[in-house]
């Protein structure tokens, strides 16, 4: 204690004598309260942490939570006069709600600001698709790329989906990895019937959230849209319904239980060996190579492709941005403690320590590559993500649990798929009607 | 005079901090409920800036199949938990209400599951109902029958028993208690007119047992309606919505949809339902005091 | 009681055991899962045969453990911490109700005073409303409505000296969650204890009182003494549902005033399911209410009946 606390004073000591030189010296001692959720990539962050605060003196206490639990939390901080937290990492969805509520502090000012903002930060080199899924608000649709929008969060923790195979099975049988759906779904079919027991693919089912995710993950490729461009639902198209039924095929002739399989449980299929093949996001690669996590036979023989391709390449974009809230106390350290994790030091570095880079210097890296072979694959996958995968919009919630809902019934009960998903659709109109999408037309 | 002021007081005194603390945080919090039911209320707003929308949430609800079906889960749930309980109360009770040794370490075992807490229990039963590792599937593997998706196809029937698991003790020592309060001179009297095991249970042991067990019954299903956390851990009211009990669907209704006049609402509809519940019950003890106090007068006035 | 010439069978043995096997397996399930690692609980290798292991209780109680352990990279579960803020909610909350509560059911059973009928009818109802009844109003009502303002006398004290921001509210706070659970668990408490007070012998208490001591005394040094099964009885009830309750302190607390419910719930999250670790962070909120059981089984039996029965 005594020794930390000379150290602490030895440290200041010599900040004051180059306060010049240190942009980090007025910030010293400040502690900053992030709210990060319990996920591999911030795992990872927490780990680098202790760096940041040796090098700047900044102190930083992470509330790290479920993400589900920390969007409630989030919602109850963000609406307080005076909030706790000074950084927090949101969901991409996420994104629409605290925009327009206003809770999220418009980046510009501290980018303009010459004692705070790095020269060498290089904005161009984070990977441009998720800027703009996670970070941009009010440009086309009002949640896309466009000339309207402006910057409030920077995508830290990205993710997109890639197909994750066994390579001693594909061997055993000669099998070669598939490059389109018509593969997929054939494969996943066959590997049930070349090795007894074990299912194609595992795949997200679970009530809620998780079927839905599994059905967007599959609806992109396939050419279909949520919405069109008039916001009318579109999820009962010939898409939909093609999308729909691959996520039956998948479950059916995916492992056991695995209608009510969440993330975890799918996770938890593919590592232990239950199935040969995982489509899902690239943040489960470090898992793979956890001898606590993945059973021997797994271990290292896990093969990564791109997100295999319907009518077009569209993988998801995903994971999580990070912004300050407009209540925030400390705005400024906060913006510094971003600046430096989404730096390409900090990107790196988490890197390494197994998270996601958001740069594509980091997935071209040398020392990176070498450690994590899987790491040009991810980076050629986020070039063809797709940043209009689900819509961004404050009402999707609504519309997501209930089309999670229905297509958990369509996996257990046998509901007709068209017909569930016409049902969707009409729900979802009166939900969009209400909150005044149709208000032009 | 000072002292018979105190005297006429200190009944208030010994009541206040109970009835302060029930208004504040229990007639209050109902109050705001039933008022809150009437808006349009986002988490992200006070109850004074909500929109006052006057019965449509309750008339949202009435229509709404989720609702339906969430309500229909929650009374299967709670009806088959609260017979199936009490079947297998009170034949253990009746099976066991003979002197043993060891007694009362077997009742100290059997509490165990009730002193647990939901969350654990919950996590207890996911992992024994487990797919692939679990240790139900894993037993049946070796005795090399079909595996069963637990929580998947038969979910609702898989809570059930987690429940089961836990509650049947309370039932069991309930009725082990009204079992051996029973007036032994009846039994003697059946016994020694050649009754057989069977008959004296159902013609004496039951019909004697039966003010006690309706009251536990009904307490249990009180309680079946705040079942949640169990739940909660084991399927999240999955897969669709065949294990979402009312209890669940408030909590998401409120914090995933973020509606709280729809959750508050809901809320009512529950309340209603448990009140009426409540009401039986508390008219079933008065007229079983009613009626045994008739008894006693009758008997005295014979004697 | 039962007829004295029907022999214990093997078959009534054989019953037994099994109800013993059902009741108690699932714990010590849990209790030997907890010293496996996740590879052992997951691969196919039999129950027994595995390497007992304290790394999950390790990775659970990082935060008050006076070593660092091996494998952990960073401590996350920050268990010891939850497992503080649930014995001080659960033991305040416990000695609070048992007060308040022995004190109302005194009043309700020794004296004749206006509204008593109508106190005695709203504690027999109010014992029926679920928490998640509650969760509504108590999150709008603890957040927003039941705060002092920051500005003011207390709200600006307390913020001076405890640090903190926005105005001072009782979500979020150790008695926040303690309110509620007196709130929740006093109709309960008043209903058995009443059962209990009512079997006093008055004269007892007059006899003190023509000593002169006054109701207070009276309560306190004569009545409480003689319903001290009781008391054990209502304090184990009361101490299991503070100690185990998920919901509402889910709603009410924020980082610093987790329980243990909250970050067992929490750590089931999508991206782990650690067996091993949850196993073990359910093995330690389990103890407390497992040593109830072995050590105080007789009382709660007590406390069941006199709730059930009685009623």
């Amino acid at each position: 204690m005594l020794s930390k606390l000379k150290t602490t004073a030895l440290a200041s000591l010599l900040m004051t004598g180059t306060a010049m030189a240190n942009p980090y010296a007025d910030y010293e001692g400040t502690t900053l309260v992030v709210n990060f959720p319990a996920h591999p990539h911030y795992n990872a962050v927490m780990q680098i942490l202790p760096e940041f605060t040796k090098e700047t003196g900044i102190e930083v206490e992470v509330d790290q939570l479920p993400y589900l639990k920390m969007r409630e939390r989030q919602t109850l901080e963000l609406g307080q006069d005076e909030g706790e937290y000074d950084l927090i990492a949101y969901v991409v969805f996420s994104k629409a709600d605290y925009v327009y509520a206003d809770q999220l502090e418009n980046l510009a000012k501290y980018f303009m600001n010459p004692k705070l903002s790095d020269p060498a930060y290089d904005s161009d080199d984070l990977i441009d698709g998720y800027v703009y899924n996670i970070g941009f608000a009010g440009g086309n649709k009002g949640y896309l790329e466009g000339k309207t929008g402006s910057l409030f969060g920077i995508p830290y923790g990205s993710e997109t989906s890639v197909l994750g195979y066994r390579k001693d099975i594909f061997e055993k049988h000669g099998l070669d990895v598939p490059e389109t759906y018509d593969d997929l779904l054939e494969l996943a079919c066959q590997i049930p019937e070349l090795e007894p027991g074990m299912g194609g693919v595992a795949s997200r089912a679970a009530s809620g959230h998780h079927a839905s995710h599994a059905f967007l993950l599959h609806l992109a490729p396939l050419g279909g849209r949520i919405f069109d461009d008039a916001w009318n639902p579109t999820m009962n198209s010939a898409e939909g319904v093609a999308a729909a039924e691959a996520l039956k095929k998948i479950v059916d002739c995916g492992p056991e239980g695995a209608t009510n399989f969440g993330f975890g449980e799918a996770l938890g299929a593919f590592l232990s060996g239950d199935t040969a093949m995982f489509l899902d996001t690239t943040v489960v690669s470090g898992q793979t190579l956890d001898p606590k996590r993945a059973a021997p036979e797994v271990l290292g023989n896990v093969g990564w492709a791109l997100h295999p391709m319907g009518t077009r390449r569209g993988s998801q974009t995903g994971g999580f941005g990070i912004g300050i809230p407009a209540n925030a106390e400390n705005k400024e350290a906060a913006f510094l403690l971003m600046q430096w994790l989404t730096s390409k030091q900090g990107d790196k570095l988490v890197a390494l320590a197994g998270g996601n880079p958001s740069r594509f210097s980091t997935h071209e890296d040398a020392e990176v590559n070498a450690k994590f072979p899987h790491m040009a694959t991810f980076g050629e996958a986020l070039k063809h993500a797709d940043p209009d995968w689900r819509p961004i919009i404050p009402v999707w919630g609504k519309i997501n649990a209930d089309l999670g809902t229905t297509l958990s019934k369509v996996l257990t009960e046998d509901l007709d798929i068209q017909e569930a998903l016409d049902g969707v659709a009409e729900r979802t109109r009166a939900v969009m009607e209400e909150a005044g999408y149709y208000t032009w037309q | 005079m000072l002292t018979s002021r105190l005297n006429r007081l200190s009944p208030y005194m010994f009541m206040a901090p109970a009835a302060v603390i029930m208004a504040i945080a229990l007639i209050y919090p109902l109050g705001y409920m039933i008022w809150g039911s009437f808006r349009d209320w986002d988490p992200s707003q006070t109850i004074g800036e909500a929109e006052f929308v006057g019965l449509k949430n309750y008339i949202t609800l009435w229509g709404d199949p989720n609702f339906h079906e969430s309500l229909g889960v929650t009374l299967r749930f709670a009806f088959i938990c609260v017979i199936v309980e009490m079947i297998i109360g009170v034949g253990l009770a009746l099976l066991l209400d003979r002197d043993i040794r060891g007694m009362s370490l077997l009742r100290t075992m059997f509490i165990l599951p009730m002193m647990i807490a939901p969350v654990v229990v919950g996590l207890m039963w996911r992992y024994m109902y487990h797919p692939t590792v679990g240790t139900f599937n894993r037993t049946l593997e070796w005795l090399g029958l079909p595996d069963v998706d637990w929580l998947g196809q038969h979910a609702l029937m898989s809570v059930i028993i987690a429940d089961i698991w836990q509650w049947t003790p309370f039932i069991f020592i309930l009725s082990l208690a009204a079992l051996q309060s029973l007036p032994r001179s009846a039994l003697e009297a059946a016994r020694i007119d050649g009754a057989t095991a069977w008959q004296q249970i159902l013609y004496i042991k039951l019909p004697l047992m039966m003010p006690v067990l309706i009251v536990t019954a009904l307490l249990r299903l009180i309680d079946a309606f705040k079942v949640l956390e169990v739940i909660l851990v084991l399927t999240e009211g999955g897969p669709g919505l065949s294990t979402e009990i009312l209890a669940l669907r408030i909590s998401r209704t409120a914090t995933e949809f973020r509606e709280l006049g729809v959750a508050a609402a809901m809320s009512n509809y529950l309340l209603i339902l448990l009140m009426l519940l409540t009401v039986a019950m508390i008219g079933f003890t008065k007229w079983q005091e009613a009626r045994a106090a008739k008894l006693r007068m009758a008997n005295e006035e014979d004697s | 009681m039962s007829a004295p010439t029907q022999k214990n069978s093997p078959a009534f043995f054989a019953v037994i055991v099994l109800l013993v096997i059902m009741s108690v397996g699932p714990v010590i399930l849990m209790f030997v899962n907890s010293f496996k690692l996740d590879v052992d609980i997951i691969s196919g290798t039999s129950g027994l045969i595995f390497m007992p292991t304290i790394q999950n209780y390790e990775t659970a109680l990082c935060d008050v453990l006076w070593y660092e352990p091996e494998p952990l990279d960073f401590c996350a579960l920050k268990f010891g911490g939850a497992f503080k803020n649930s014995l001080i909610i659960a033991l305040i909350s416990t000695a609070l109700t048992l007060v308040i509560g022995s004190m109302a059911a005194y009043a309700l059973v020794r004296f004749r005073f206006m509204g008593r009928d109508t106190v005695s009818a709203t504690t027999l109802m109010v014992r029926m409303v679920p928490p998640a009844v509650l969760l509504v109003p108590v999150f709008g009502l603890w957040n927003n409505e039941f705060c002092l303002d920051r500005d003011g006398l207390i709200g600006g004290a307390i913020r001076d000296m405890f640090g903190g921001r926005g105005d001072v509210c009782l979500a979020g706070t150790h008695t926040g969650i303690i309110v509620i659970y007196v709130a929740m668990n006093l109709p309960f408490v008043i209903w058995i204890l009443q059962s209990f007070i009512v079997q006093v012998p008055r004269s007892l208490e007059e006899a003190a009182r023509v000593d002169g001591a006054g109701p207070f005394q009276v309560f306190f040094k004569v009545v409480l003494p003689l319903i001290k099964p009781g008391l054990a009885a209502a304090a184990i009830f009361t101490f299991r549902i503070a100690w185990n309750e998920y919901l509402l302190a889910s709603a009410l607390s924020d980082r610093n005033t987790k329980t243990v419910p909250i970050l067992i719930v929490n750590n089931m999250s999508e991206f782990n399911v650690e067996w091993g670790v949850i196993m073990a962070t359910g093995m330690l909120l389990a103890i407390p209410p497992i040593i109830f059981t072995l050590f105080a089984s007789r009382q709660i039996i007590t406390g069941m009946t006199a709730g059930a029965v009685k009623g």
